[in-house]
């Protein structure tokens, strides 16, 4: 496998980054005053506090999400070499869908994907 | 010249309960603060005096209109009774009122400052008003007050005032505020959420209030006309319209056929020009990026038409007391025919990409839904009022220039959610068309304006006068005393009960909700705070 | 001194442009004898850059907001020049066009959303209103003119200005942009201790 080409392009990308970063706060002009340091909420000072109990629908919604696209990136490796390993790795990554798509209709079932 | 009956303020709120529940009076169409001044010794026996109010009240089943007032001479702390427990609109034109003259609603829940700062110091329509003396140019941010007042009458006959909370500390407010690209203009909501569902809104006016009612009192007529189109800048043909057949009708003058004829037909370009930039808005808002340029495409044809005619894109100066400022131009009739044609043709296109789509239906069926009493009780005509059911439309009620001789339809739905609303505009970009059709072929020959003096004054009385602007009824009052100035020049504002049903329209929905119910109510801010 | 920087639009002819005398004064200023070739190449690539894309803020008050969206429309079509992303929050905009009348309760928002911008950053006053007041300058509520709490960098007047006003303006702005000086020590950066006097 050709590692040296890898490499290469990651260097490239910090690189970039980096040479920009780095020009941005060497040249610009910069200035200070209070309400740079004020959050923004449409030109008006904010009201009371922001750390406060969430619902925890949120955290049901992103933890959903996360999970399927985990399921979703551990696909990739496998669909890159589907034809070499043929109707075992098949059976073995339908298996991996079986057990994430009954998570999916438990959840669905107790009422997770509503919001109330 | 309308007669005004005149009630004491002790035995206002018995007639006022008498007019709506015997006489049906069930829309008060307009609430005006006045300022008579103080009493004088050659007053003839009779005159009004001292700060007061003029009501204009409708039945919506028997389409009988009365307008009565009421004053009170007391300078320091003038009361009146309140109106908004009997119609919901009453509760922010009584605030209005409160702060322009100072008037105190006994009864009122909530007697806040609705335009000017908390901190103004006051009341600028007063006529022994000085503002700029006393507020100069404040750059802190004012302070944000949870707490208002209730007026409260007590059991022995004396004031008191109970404090209220709006919002409590415990509560997550947001503030959508002044600059927000979805909110049609200036116009600051704070939403009391909790999790994604809205709890509550209180909105607040005045960031684009430029004290038009106030510059009035020292224009002329002919000067006060320039005023009118920015406005409502989408309406400005037709905000003019209603100011020159007030100003027409109080002194007399009877303007040609060809002027009613031009004049119908720009009020309907000017409406098809309004209900696609509502389109292109509406979709732009929820998402839909590509019918904004399908709609301002097509609007832009329009807008070369008024260029052509009357000189202006947006702010067309165009109609003038006694007729319209200059004959149509000799290609107007061609280009405006052409149009037609095209939009024709092209308007399934934006049934097409927006109206039939699955996420654009889910987003606006039953959300934000109206009932007919709120938007009755509310006052919130136009488009928004016919998809509740209420048959407000003005060239229905009270038929002005060509509309008592055309054969139109007026679009009514009953479901009172956003999608009615949002058909009802479009349905009517489909009857407009066909009023145009049926005008621009019979045009009248004949002057576009009659003679009128150089200085024009108008004779002394009040006058109301309302057309069907593209957002609802748009209604002018006028008081005069003979001289060339106006007395008192009040517009009735579209958006006002509009900016105030969104509360009652957004309580339970989520917050997403609120941009669709905001963006299908179609207010436009300029005329909110005038 | 000879004029070794003009700011050039391409396909317009400098002499066409109004009010060059202000631009030729400020590059007098930055170049203070002459400019060395490689910083002057670097400054003029650094500005190439910039005045292609200056992204608005999304700030409309009044009738002249819709002029600036017809701008954004298929007709005049702003994204050609670049400005089309016109973001609303003031920490990712580039320049802030005043739309409007600005009232005495708008004027504090308009100044905190002007201090939240990121350097550098322009405004550019459009409309009557914005400029001096416009048919408002009576009233007791309206503030006379933008400038008044704002540094302005372009007044584009009209009422409401038409769109090709609109792109002259821009354009007016686009050509300042493209003499300033970046490389050779010529920054305006104000040290963290001087702003807390």
């Amino acid at each position: 496998m050709n590692f040296i080409l890898l490499l290469v392009v990651l260097l490239t990308a910090i690189a970039f980054v980096g040479i920009v970063i780095v020009l941005a706060k060497a040249i610009s002009p910069r200035s200070y005053n209070a309400q740079k340091f004020e959050p923004y909420e449409c030109g008006i000072p904010t009201r009371g506090k922001t750390w406060m109990q969430f619902r925890v629908g949120y955290y049901l919604f992103a933890i959903l999400f996360l999970m399927f696209d985990v399921e979703t990136v551990l696909l990739f490796p496998w669909a890159a070499i589907v034809r070499q390993t043929g109707v075992p790795a098949l059976l073995g990554v339908l298996f991996f869908f079986l057990i994430l798509v009954l998570g999916l209709a438990y959840a669905w079932r107790k009422g997770a994907l509503e919001w109330k | 010249m309308e007669e005004i009956k005149y009630i004491e303020p002790a035995a206002l709120r018995n007639e006022m309960l008498r007019l709506r529940n015997e006489a049906k009076m069930d829309f008060l169409e307009s609430l005006t603060g006045m300022d008579w001044g103080v009493p004088a010794e050659d007053d003839a026996p009779g005159t009004v005096r001292g700060l007061g109010i003029v009501y204009h009240l409708e039945s919506t089943e028997t389409h009988e209109r009365v307008a009565v007032m009421t004053s009170t001479l007391d300078r320091e702390h003038p009361e009146l009774p309140t109106v908004s427990d009997i119609w919901k609109t009453a509760k922010i034109n009584e605030r209005e009122v409160y702060d322009f003259y100072g008037i105190i609603f006994v009864g009122h829940t909530d007697m806040r400052r609705l335009y000017l700062r908390n901190d103004w110091v006051g009341y600028p329509l007063r006529r022994d008003d000085d503002p700029e003396k006393e507020n100069p140019l404040r750059m802190d941010n004012e302070e944000t007050v949870d707490e208002t007042t209730e007026i409260e009458l007590s059991a022995d006959g004396t004031i008191k005032n109970k404090k209220d909370v709006i919002f409590d500390d415990e509560e997550y407010v947001v503030n959508i505020g002044p600059q927000h690209p979805a909110t049609h203009g200036v116009l600051r909501f704070r939403v009391s959420l909790e999790g994604e569902t809205i709890k509550k809104i209180d909105p607040m006016l005045g960031y684009i209030h430029r004290g038009i009612e106030k510059m009035n009192e020292s224009l002329t007529y002919p000067q006060t006309l320039a005023l009118t189109d920015r406005l409502d800048y989408l309406s400005a043909v037709q905000n003019r319209h209603a100011l020159c057949m007030c100003i027409e009708k109080a002194m007399g003058i009877e303007i040609s056929e060809r002027a009613q004829y031009i004049r119908t037909i720009m009020d309907e370009l000017q409406r098809l020009d309004s209900h696609l930039l509502y389109y292109g808005c509406l979709a732009m808002d929820l998402g839909a990026l590509t019918a904004f340029f399908y709609a301002f495409r097509d609007r832009e044809k329009i807008l070369d038409i008024f260029e052509e005619t009357c000189g202006g894109r947006l702010i067309i100066n165009y109609n003038m007391i006694g007729g319209v400022q200059a004959d149509i131009h000799p290609n107007f009739v061609k280009r405006v025919k052409d149009f037609i044609k095209y939009l024709r043709g092209v308007i399934h296109e934006y049934h097409d990409i927006f109206t039939g789509n699955i996420i654009a239906q889910n987003r606006m069926k039953g959300v934000g839904v109206l009932s007919k009493e709120d938007v009755i009780s509310y006052g919130a005509t136009g488009g928004t009022g016919r998809a509740s059911g209420w048959h407000c439309d003005v060239r229905k009620r009270m038929p002005y220039a060509m509309y008592d001789k055309m054969d139109f339809k007026e679009i009514i739905y009953t479901e009172g959610d956003s999608f009615a609303r949002y058909m009802v505009r479009m349905d009517e970009i489909m009857e407009s068309m066909n009023m145009i059709e049926l005008l621009i072929d019979n045009i009248p020959e004949g002057e576009y304006k009659v003679k009128t003096k150089p200085i024009i004054k108008v004779p002394e009385g009040q006058y109301y006068q309302a057309v069907e602007a593209s957002r609802g009824e748009f209604g002018v009052f006028l008081e005069s005393h003979g001289d060339k100035y106006p007395y008192r020049l009040h517009y009735r504002s579209t958006g006002l009960p509009l900016a105030d049903i969104v509360d009652t329209a957004c309580r339970g929905e989520k917050i997403a909700d609120l941009i669709t119910v905001g963006g299908t109510l179609d207010y436009v801010v300029p005329d909110i705070d005038r | 001194m000879e004029i070794t920087k003009k700011p050039k639009i391409k396909d317009i002819p400098y002499d066409e442009f109004t009010d060059n005398d202000s631009l030729e004064k400020l590059v007098n200023e930055l170049n203070q004898g002459r400019t060395n070739v490689i910083l002057g190449v670097l400054d003029d690539v650094v500005n190439w850059g910039r005045s292609n894309s200056l992204w608005p803020l999304t700030f409309a008050t009044s009738c002249c907001g819709i002029e600036f969206m017809a701008l954004g429309a298929a007709r005049y079509d702003m994204a050609r020049f670049g400005f089309e992303v016109a973001r609303s929050s003031p920490r990712q905009a580039d320049m802030i066009m005043v739309c409007g009348t600005i009232t005495n309760k708008m004027a504090p928002v308009l100044k905190r959303l002007y201090d939240q911008m990121a350097d550098p950053k322009y405004v550019i006053a459009v409309g009557g209103c914005a400029v001096s007041g416009g048919p408002f300058v009576k009233s007791y509520h309206v503030l006379n003119g933008v400038d008044k709490i704002l540094p302005v960098d372009v007044y584009i007047p009209g009422c409401p200005p038409r769109p090709e006003a609109f792109y002259y303006g821009m354009m007016q702005l686009q050509r300042k942009v493209k003499i300033e000086k970046f490389f050779g020590g010529v920054n305006k950066k104000q040290k963290k201790e001087q702003s807390e006097e």
